[in-house]
């Protein structure tokens, strides 16, 4: 019987105690950090009123690492200590580090082993999750002399386009500092979710996210408090950066195209370009002094000379609504992120394209922030909204290696998360004991042109003949996007699991490296996917004929045994030589020459098994 | 809570047929992501975690099932005990695998710049119709209990659903994605 609870007269009704969570967006150039105030998310300042901590961190052998505004204004006199950028470090190898031409001026240990990418400072070695720690300590320190208590968790903000490693070591980063993730949120999505929740908006809703370095666009459904993202997909060859880059390159054709410039002067090139795009965001043209030439740039030249980039981002546009299956008309708000869609050129083609003009009622700078805040405030428990859920989607597709070097893809792109895919893999040959697996990242078909993510293996599998064990594996991809694998035998029930935590990471430009170049390869991906295949069949017959013959040898004519072995040699040598066709058709010509042998066999087998025994029990 | 093991249909309280009424398929899947999802785990211990994160893999894994017409004629078919795995010549009529071949044959043909878009266009349109059409006479003939014709119609929809993606993808890369 269910006990009543009867309250003492005057005994006061507990009130649910206020606990504290932050949404924190740890970008590339600046972080955020934002709180419920009781009623509504704030984006937090600083003691100088300043909403942006530039992710910058100077590191000194005397002091604690400096943060912000004051180490960039270090890195001119130290700029070995002094590290910005170091979203780009996550879930990179050190190789890749070491070629990148934004970080050739730090000094990165090559002596580790875990290949994640350190750098020699004044303070020690600091890899890219500890330096990343350093921001958010900053963060969170903001944050609890705010709220005036302990933080009891965060959400964290990453790009959509983040891969496993890179998701993992934001984690990471904050595990370092003794801070509980609730959740990592998807920056398009947390943009969305500070419209929506706001003005319960229902319908379809692009989220036209470009940063300094990366771009994103998503595209969700909003329904009753739901908010189920339908497809995502980005360039992260492409930023702000890029429309500096283009118009620095044309003041230079314009005033002096002959003159060398070195990396001192480059970079002051980069800085009056980046000063004039944010000029040409306020007014219709602004004029310009460089190395004694002075001329006028008008917005409608800037559109011009940019007409590429935005092209480039309306096509990521055609092809999120395309994977969503929507058509521009259905698309009823487009949400700005990022600072770069300050730019009324941006602005003006994503209306035009879209039909609508888009919603800039939240800065876009601190939206992110806002919509971390508010699904940190709700998964903490302070906000009670039943039918508030946010559904997101793997950016990548996860495989796994098969023969051959082929991808067997697992879970697809834009698969709703928490999902999970149990596949089924056999062995390749008899009394096979062991079998390693490995998984990766990517949309194409071969292995080598995916990314590694992490190889595990399965022992003690029971020796059996190719083909009779039936290994299960079991990919699990949870909330924040990570992954994690399990593998089973089925008929011995032996397990082995492993959570991906990779030895290097996929960087965003390798993804969209990925993306873009699977399209253009399918067809000869196809191709080489056809060889492969042929080649492994043919294998599988040359090892099941002679496994058959060890055993069997007797029931062989001579003159069969000689014919078969003749087309083995054959079909050996145009395995290493010959078009999948070939391959193909002589295997069934092998295969319709050792039919008789295999029927004999099965005969003789046939009649051992039932020897001795009445129906009755062979039927059992 | 929903089981793991429960068959897709009795999971969204939705009758086993092909005909499906989408919107309410949308509706009882929101239902009961808002009770299953990790998010509203947050404070859970870590086993409830897990069965969370598990609970909800396999409602979405339902969803997307039901959702597509293709994976959901499949799936009916295997959970009345067909294979739809194994494919015997019975299966498809030569008369359709003539057609098959020519449409393909007409794909390849096709240049392979923007030329081409328009020429897809109207093949996407012509298997769409295809497609449908098929799919009409999967849902009869599952209604009415012809299980081995369905099988075959099942398979004739994968070779026009295989057909469909080619095209999509051909479109895709002349526009350059």
């Amino acid at each position: 019987m269910a006990l009543l609870k009867i309250s003492e007269p005057g005994e006061k009704l507990a009130i649910p105690v206020h606990r504290f969570a932050v949404g924190i967006d740890l970008g590339t150039t600046n972080s955020l950090v934002s709180t419920s105030s009781g009623q509504d998310i704030e984006v937090l300042p600083d003691d100088a009123g300043k909403y942006l901590l530039p992710s910058v961190v100077q590191y000194s052998a005397e002091v604690d690492p400096v943060v912000g505004k004051i180490a960039i204004s270090a890195a001119i006199n130290d700029p070995k200590n002094t590290i910005s950028s170091v979203k780009r470090l996550l879930g990179r190898s050190i190789d890749e580090v070491l070629t990148a031409p934004q970080f050739k001026h730090y000094d990165f240990d090559t002596q580790r082993t875990d290949s994640i990418p350190a750098i020699i400072t004044a303070a020690g070695i600091k890899d890219s999750v500890q330096i990343s720690a350093d921001i958010l300590r900053t963060l969170v320190n903001r944050a609890e002399k705010f709220l005036g208590g302990k933080l009891e968790g965060a959400v964290i903000t990453v790009p959509a386009y983040f891969n496993d490693a890179q998701r993992q070591q934001t984690k990471d980063a904050a595990r370092l500092i003794g801070l509980n993730v609730l959740r990592l949120l998807n920056e398009p999505t947390a943009a969305a979710v500070a419209y929506g929740l706001d003005s319960r908006d229902e319908g379809n809703v692009v989220v036209f996210d470009l940063g300094g370095g990366t771009f994103d666009v998503s595209l969700l459904s909003l329904k009753k408090g739901i908010f189920e993202v339908l497809a995502t997909s980005g360039d992260t060859l492409l930023g702000g950066d890029d429309f500096d880059y283009l118009l620095a390159a044309w003041i230079k054709s314009e005033a002096s195209p002959t003159t060398e410039l070195n990396s001192m002067e480059e970079a002051e090139l980069l800085r009056l370009a980046n000063l004039v795009k944010h000029q040409l965001s306020d007014q219709n043209e602004t004029s310009l002094n460089y190395l004694g030439w002075s001329g006028v740039i008008t917005r409608a030249k800037f559109a011009k000379l940019c007409e590429s980039l935005i092209t480039r981002t309306i096509s990521t546009c055609r092809r999120v609504l395309r994977d969503a299956s929507l058509s521009v008309e259905e698309i009823d708000n487009i949400v700005l992120v990022g600072g770069s869609t300050r730019m009324p050129i941006v602005r003006d083609s994503v209306a035009e394209f879209f039909g609508k003009v888009p919603l800039t009622d939240f800065d876009p700078d601190k939206v992110v922030a806002i919509g971390a805040g508010i699904q940190a405030d709700v998964l903490i428990g302070n906000k009670s909204v039943d039918d508030f859920l946010l559904l997101d989607v793997n950016p990548l597709s996860l495989g796994i290696e098969t023969m051959g070097e082929l991808v067997e893809k697992i879970i697809p792109r834009n698969t709703t998360i928490p999902a999970a895919k149990a596949q089924e893999f056999t062995t390749f040959k008899d009394g096979q004991t062991a079998m390693s697996l490995h998984v990766v990242q990517g949309e194409r078909e071969l292995v080598n042109d995916c990314r590694s993510l992490a190889r595990f293996e399965l022992r003690d599998i029971p020796p059996m003949v190719a083909g009779a064990a039936k290994i299960r594996v079991t990919f699990q991809v949870d909330a924040d996007g990570l992954l994690s694998v399990m593998a089973e035998e089925l008929s011995t029930g032996k397990t082995a699991e492993v959570q991906v935590k990779p030895s290097y990471g996929l960087d965003a430009d390798s993804i969209e490296k990925m993306l873009s170049s699977s399209h253009e390869n399918a067809k000869e991906d196809m191709e080489i996917r056809a060889l492969r295949e042929a080649q492994i069949e043919a294998r599988q017959l040359i090892d099941a004929i002679s496994s058959a013959r060890s055993i069997d040898g007797q029931l062989l004519i001579a003159q069969e045994a000689m014919r078969i072995e003749e087309v083995v040699a054959q079909l050996q040598l145009l395995m290493e030589q010959g078009t999948s066709v070939q391959i193909h058709e002589l295997t069934e010509e092998l295969n319709r020459l050792s039919s008789e042998f295999a029927s004999r066999r099965m005969d003789l087998h046939i009649g051992e098994a039932l020897r001795g025994e009445s129906i009755d029990e062979v039927e059992q | 809570m929903q089981q793991i093991n429960q068959n897709y249909f009795q999971l969204f309280d939705l009758s086993e047929s092909f005909d499906l009424d989408l919107e309410k398929l949308s509706e009882e899947y929101h239902a009961r992501q808002v009770g299953v999802h990790p998010d509203k785990f947050s404070g859970a211990t870590e086993k409830d975690k897990l069965r969370a994160v598990q609970l909800t893999s396999y409602l979405n894994e339902a969803y997307s099932t039901l959702k597509s017409p293709i994976k959901r004629a499949a799936y009916l078919l295997t959970i009345n005990g067909l294979n739809v795995e194994s494919v015997s010549q019975n299966d498809l009529g030569m008369d359709l695998l003539l057609e098959q071949m020519q449409l393909r044959e007409s794909l390849e043909a096709l240049p392979k710049d923007e030329s081409a878009l328009t020429t897809l266009s109207h093949l996407k349109s012509e298997v769409g119709e295809k497609l449908n059409l098929k799919q009409n006479i999967f849902s009869r003939e599952f209604a009415l209990g012809e299980l081995a014709q369905a099988k075959r119609t099942f398979h004739e929809l994968q070779f026009l659903h295989k057909l469909l993606l080619e095209i999509e993808s051909g479109e895709e890369q002349r526009l350059g994605y």
